[in-house]
């Protein structure tokens, strides 16, 4: 345990990191980190559903790639396996030089893992939770004793660091959850959904927390379903669906790939909705939803041809309960990405 | 690449000797102890009812069916009963240990248990160790309320001795119990099967009546099953009668035992993932 565990920011990590801004697009930077994590052509089966297929990506020091997706894509089980929690099937994956499959007990001393269910112990103070997971580290007692208070401090837990972890609130119990994945200085931080369920306040403030751990120099692989989350977070997207990538490269590369804002009109009856899909014929990308009653028309050149067809719509005498103009959302992508048409 | 490996290397000693891991071994079993025993003087309910439950079977036993058990077991029936009641008392001890491993495991600290660099054994060793005093705690306060109640320990030897070899047969339980947690999972379902071998074990034993009592079918199983021995064998420490034997059958049935359920109950909780 020689690293030192105070916020240690070298000059060189302070290069990358003004290297690595969301302005830059090019894939190769002068100065790419070294690998943390490293996975190449990963492979998970259960029974014959394929689970996880052929993903490859790199996390650096100090980078964060958010590995985005919807419920089941696969996100949790590629945590699972790079984590040691999960056979490999196929492929290769590398933690700080160390094989996973190979040698789990050297991986797990560069990890840290905070998984979906709060993986704390609801008995015990956060304190008692960071002093627990800390020995099992083989931290030195004087070291894992500056590094707790050091922790407290830095994410803000004494209001509620002498308390059982079953009191606290929803927020609270998460952050507890993401520093007890910090005890030991992980090189590597594995961070599964760590936002689902928090309200908005208690997000913006685990975001910090994950910024401030990149710029100390941590690898990060975050698993999100918000785009607004890998957005802010990620250096790096990987999208994937049903266990292969979808799409992957910087946020902004990504948002240039789907920046297309969606026309939403709703009917009020299925009948309408089967008459206007008719009625517009065969306009790309357009998509229906029939549990809703919507359609979704991509807004690509301006809002011309989109007013167009909602006035042609409206001329029809099919009643429209409503309309609106919206950003893209993760739906959306997925489903112009997995669109054939599109 | 190379920057990390070695940023890493101070992290894991691939040569680590055979002592070393054992040394760290025992300090993850070390750390889970303290830890299972945090838990439970959060829950001092736990422990009062395993007290309860022993005064409650002292009190039906000695004053309700005592007269008419009594009769058979040739001593005063409250020095023939607080031995039994004691090795009842860690046998439940020992149930705890299986509820407590199944909750656990249906628990995300399970997850983090396993990314972490220890030995995964000290889950299930820390545990029974963190049961087994839990279990002196409460046997130590049962034998005062058998001694209120007129129980006489031939000497404070005899007493410790008694205590010792009942928390052995409860430790020797805890990793039968902890094998079938770390298959089954189920805390519910966990507490449902430990009927199937806690009432037997109980009731057709030597612990509130002695064997010969009992139909001839039954008088094998109830005579050398592992309560029952262990039963005699306190009984024989604590009344200061000669226990030689008794002793040495109660403790094969715990190595026994160990030699099973250690091994068993390491590699299903592994498999468990």
């Amino acid at each position: 345990m020689s690293r030192l565990y105070v916020l240690d920011i070298t000059p060189n990590i302070l290069d990358i990191m003004s290297n690595q801004g969301h302005e830059t697009d090019s894939a190769i930077r002068p100065t790419d980190p070294p690998a943390v994590i490293e996975a190449v052509g990963l492979h998970k089966s259960f029974g014959d559903k394929m689970a996880v297929r052929d993903l490859s990506f790199t996390v650096g020091a100090g980078r964060v790639v958010g590995l985005l997706g919807p419920n089941g894509a696969g996100k949790t089980t590629t945590i699972k396996m790079l984590t040691t929690l999960l056979p490999i099937d196929g492929g290769v994956a590398r933690v700080a030089g160390f094989d996973v499959s190979s040698n789990p007990t050297a991986v797990r001393t560069v990890i840290g893992l905070a998984g979906q269910a709060a993986a704390v112990d609801e008995m015990l103070t956060a304190r008692e939770n960071l002093k627990l997971f800390g020995r099992l580290y083989k931290m030195r007692k004087t070291d894992l004793q500056a590094r707790i208070s050091d922790l407290v401090e830095r994410f803000r837990l004494a209001d509620f660091a002498d308390r059982p972890v079953s009191t606290l609130s929803g927020g609270e119990r998460r952050r507890v959850d993401v520093v007890a994945a910090l005890v030991a200085d992980p090189l590597a931080l594995f961070l599964d959904e760590p936002t689902t369920g928090l309200d908005p306040r208690s997000r913006n403030e685990m975001w910090e927390a994950i910024e401030s751990l990149a710029a100390s120099g941590t690898a990060i692989l975050l698993t999100t379903q918000y785009l607004e989350e890998a957005d802010r977070l990620a250096d790096e997207i990987v999208m994937i669906d049903e266990g292969a990538v979808v799409a992957e490269g910087t946020p902004r590369q990504l948002k240039q790939q789907l920046k297309r804002d969606v026309l939403e009109i709703h009917f009020e009856s299925d009948h309408d909705l089967v008459e206007a899909l008719t009625i517009v014929g065969d306009i790309p990308r357009m998509t229906s939803t029939s549990e809703t009653r919507e359609i979704h028309i991509p807004i690509d050149e301006g809002a011309g041809p989109a007013l167009d067809t909602l006035r042609l719509l409206g001329d029809s005498g099919l009643t429209i309960a409503d309309f609106q103009f919206r950003r893209p959302t993760l739906d959306d992508v997925f489903l112009s990405l997995t669109n054939p048409n599109a | 690449m190379t920057n990390t490996a070695s940023l890493a290397k101070h992290r894991f000693d691939p040569d680590a000797s055979i002592s070393a891991k054992a040394r760290a071994a025992l300090l993850d079993t070390a750390t889970v102890t303290w830890r299972d025993m945090v838990r439970t003087s959060r829950r001092p309910e736990m422990l009062a009812f395993a007290v309860i439950m022993g005064v409650f079977f002292l009190v039906l036993f000695n004053y309700v069916f005592g007269g008419a058990i009594g009769a058979g077991t040739g001593v005063d029936y409250i020095a023939f009963v607080v031995p039994g009641v004691l090795v009842i008392t860690a046998l439940q001890g020992a149930q705890q240990t299986g509820t407590g491993l199944a909750a656990d495991l249906s628990e995300g600290v399970t997850d983090r248990f396993r990314s972490l660099p220890m030995n995964q054994g000290a889950v299930i060793a820390g545990r029974t160790v963190a049961d087994a005093a839990r279990n002196l705690a409460g046997l130590v306060l049962l034998a005062l309320v058998g001694i209120a109640m007129g129980f006489r320990f031939s000497s404070f030897g005899g007493a410790v001795a008694s205590i010792a070899l009942t928390l052995a047969v409860g430790f020797a339980f805890s990793w039968l119990s902890a094998a079938i947690a770390a298959k089954v999972r189920n805390p519910e379902m966990v507490g449902m099967l430990s009927m199937f071998w806690l009432f037997p074990l109980m009731l057709a034993s030597s612990a509130f009546a002695p064997p010969e009592s009992m139909p001839g079918w039954l008088q094998g199983f109830a005579t050398h099953q592992p309560i029952s021995v262990a039963a005699n064998a306190v009984r024989d420490l604590s009344l200061g009668l000669d226990a030689g034997r008794d002793v040495l059958y109660a403790l094969a049935w715990v190595i026994g035992m160990l030699a099973v359920f250690i091994p068993l109950s390491s590699r299903l909780y592994r498999r468990a993932a």
